[in-house]
């Protein structure tokens, strides 16, 4: 099955599940099917870089191959670029002392900040100058206020620039044809009730408009019911006690597509590239 | 006096249960101890008998043990009931930036938190009150939480609005900031700030009890004995190691270092017995590479910092009930000693 066609996705899920090696892996299944594609990491938590080979993500998109493109999103630069390129802001406020005091005002006006962060995923998206764009979206509890913000900002703000950009930014993260959210999960408990969660109140609240969850770290099936003696019984008790207790979860949240565990030592990058395999194998 | 012990650590790594194990061990042992916990796995929640928002209560069949779970909308309230005027705590909860500021701002669950077990900790009803931190980013901002709440209450942009004077009914704009208002005002539209800033003039009032009770908490984080729970994947293990970093300068640095859902080393290096069925020697191999990484991990670990690592052994399924969570401790290795 090839990548989703969508043009943004956004990849959440709770912290630890690996979202940011199965965002790192959907870009580069996506690139290799000859998509140009922005990877971007939204939380700043580095986790996108690794899987990408990398030390670390500049604000600045960085070519990694032809084609293939990253950038992590710095909160104050992306303010500046914000209150620069989309505010207008006046030549009369010298930029940083404008940048921090807004700043502060967007930490106590909800949706603000968010809009920001937000409003950069969504102005790449919409420039088109990539055929996909991937954000690493912060973990399932935050990103819900991270996608609320466009209507946070409707409903506190009556008027002004910024409700105006919030109307298009709303628009775009609920076409379905645009815009697809990504959640990650593990065949586990606490995973699989967030998900959950996080899905009811964002289908509810009517903040996506179009999704599919992705199971990662699937155990595959031990395909015989011999016992074994010694530490091979010992393994495949284990291992079939985890797969037993996975598919429990598997079935009361189907994903949409499974991702396999990875066993051994590998580096960020080979996981990242291994789930990419997956993707697009059968 | 009540000791203390907060269990932290990455979201996933079941850090609520070995504070449930901790808890639980020490209470059968002769410890009054209570347990706080934030948003457990139901199916943890039902072995000890909790429901959210609860007060303290004893776990059936455990004399010495109690749980309680925090509710962190509801202490949000209460840290505004505690520390403002009834009126002026009125309006602060019925305003609309309150409700987003407890759902948006980070550090406000974390400090919720922080707040109701040290309420425990002065209550000195225990001999031991131990606790899970909330499943937040890190886990660290649980122990920055109090004065990242005093510096917000402080209000960096009320003194940018008011050039620091402390308001009247009606507030005076910094002349300063009269520019950026203007454009702000442009921007978010016309009385947006107005509201704001009435918000925060209230919650500034809040101010001194919320800092001097956030420096008290902070004395009870350097107090308590720090658990650290981590497994041996790349990114709870990237956590940990911040914890080492950064904790010093907060709270007393981790006591001891759990590595859950360890395998045995010894499947690294087992070979099967002759004609052993294929698919179960694929399975021993790659179950024995993971062993083999996580041994290295940990090597690599206690190479660097030398504080007492346990490990507790990869169980299939969540304990559920208290026998159960007694007994991973007892399944443990080289676990040590904890105060309390």
């Amino acid at each position: 099955m090839s990548p989703p066609t969508q043009r943004l996705l956004i990849v959440s899920g709770k912290g630890g599940v690996g979202k940011s090696a199965v965002a790192a892996a959907l870009a580069a299944s996506a690139h290799r099917a000859g998509r140009s594609v922005l990877a971007i990491d939204v939380a700043g938590s580095g986790g996108l870089a690794a899987h990408f080979g990398i030390g670390s993500l500049a604000f600045a998109p960085r070519e990694l191959r032809p084609g293939l493109h990253a950038m992590s999103i710095d909160r104050s630069k992306a303010l500046i670029e914000y209150l620069q390129v989309q505010a207008g802001l006046p030549g009369i406020l010298t930029l940083a002392p404008a940048a921090r005091a807004f700043d502060a005002l967007a930490g106590a006006a909800p949706g603000v900040r968010e809009i920001v962060t937000l409003g950069k995923v969504l102005w790449e998206t919409r420039s088109r100058r990539y055929d996909l764009v991937v954000a690493d979206c912060l973990p399932t509890g935050q990103v819900t206020g991270l996608l609320r913000a466009p209507s946070t900002i409707a409903e506190l703000v009556p008027t002004g620039r910024i409700r105006q950009q919030a109307e298009w930014m709303s628009d775009l993260l609920l076409d379905p044809v645009a815009t697809q959210l990504v959640l990650v999960t593990l065949a586990e408990e606490l995973p699989v009730v967030e998900t959950e969660e996080t899905l009811a109140y964002l289908l509810d609240e009517k903040l996506v408009g179009n999704h599919q969850i992705v199971a990662n770290r699937v155990l595959p099936e031990l395909r015989t019911a011999a016992a074994g003696s010694g530490e091979v019984a010992e393994a495949a008790a284990l291992h079939r006690a985890l797969y037993g207790e996975q598919q429990q979860w598997l079935e009361r949240l189907p994903p949409d597509r499974t991702l396999p565990y990875l066993f051994g030592l590998l580096t960020p990058g080979e996981v990242a590239a291994r789930l990419a395999d997956s993707w697009a194998g059968p | 006096m009540t000791n203390s012990i907060v269990v932290t650590g990455a979201g996933g790594v079941g850090k609520t249960t070995v504070a449930a194990a901790v808890a639980v061990r020490s209470a059968r042992a002769g410890k009054r101890t209570l347990v706080v916990t934030v948003d457990p796995a139901r199916r943890l929640a039902g072995a000890l008998g909790l429901e959210l928002g609860s007060e303290p209560r004893q776990i059936s069949g455990e004399p010495r043990l109690w749980g309680a779970m925090v509710d962190a909308a509801s202490s949000w309230q209460a840290v505004a009931r505690k520390h403002a005027d009834p009126a002026v705590a009125d309006r602060l909860i019925g305003s609309e930036f309150f409700l987003a500021a407890s759902v948006h701002f980070p550090a406000s669950q974390s400090y919720a938190a922080a707040e109701q077990a040290a309420g425990y900790m002065d209550e000195g009803s225990w001999d031991l009150v131990v606790v899970d931190t909330p499943p937040a980013a890190g886990g660290i901002e649980f122990f920055t939480a109090p004065s990242q709440m005093s510096d917000l209450v402080g209000g960096t942009l009320l003194r940018l609005l008011t050039g620091g004077r402390l308001p009247g009914r009606r507030f005076l704009f910094n002349r300063g900031a009269k520019p950026l208002l203007r454009f702000a005002d442009q921007l978010l539209g016309s009385d947006l700030l107005e509201r704001v800033a009435q918000f925060l003039m209230d919650l500034r009032t809040t101010y001194d009890g919320v800092r001097r009770r956030a420096e008290e908490i902070e004395g009870h984080f350097r107090r308590s004995f720090t658990v650290v729970v981590t497994t041996a994947d790349p990114a709870p293990l990237a956590e940990a190691i911040r914890f080492f970093r950064e904790l010093p300068s907060i709270a007393s640095p981790p006591g001891l270092v759990v590595f859950n859902r360890s395998l045995p080393l010894r499947w690294a290096t087992a070979t099967p017995a002759p004609r052993t069925n294929l698919a179960l020697a694929e399975n021993l191999s790659r179950w024995g590479a993971e062993a083999q990484r996580q041994a290295d991990a940990q090597a690599e670990f206690a190479s660097h910092y030398q504080t007492p690592l346990a490990t507790i052994p990869w169980v299939p399924q969540a304990p559920t009930d208290v026998d159960a969570l007694a007994n991973l401790i007892d399944l443990a290795e080289n676990w040590i000693d904890l105060p309390g």
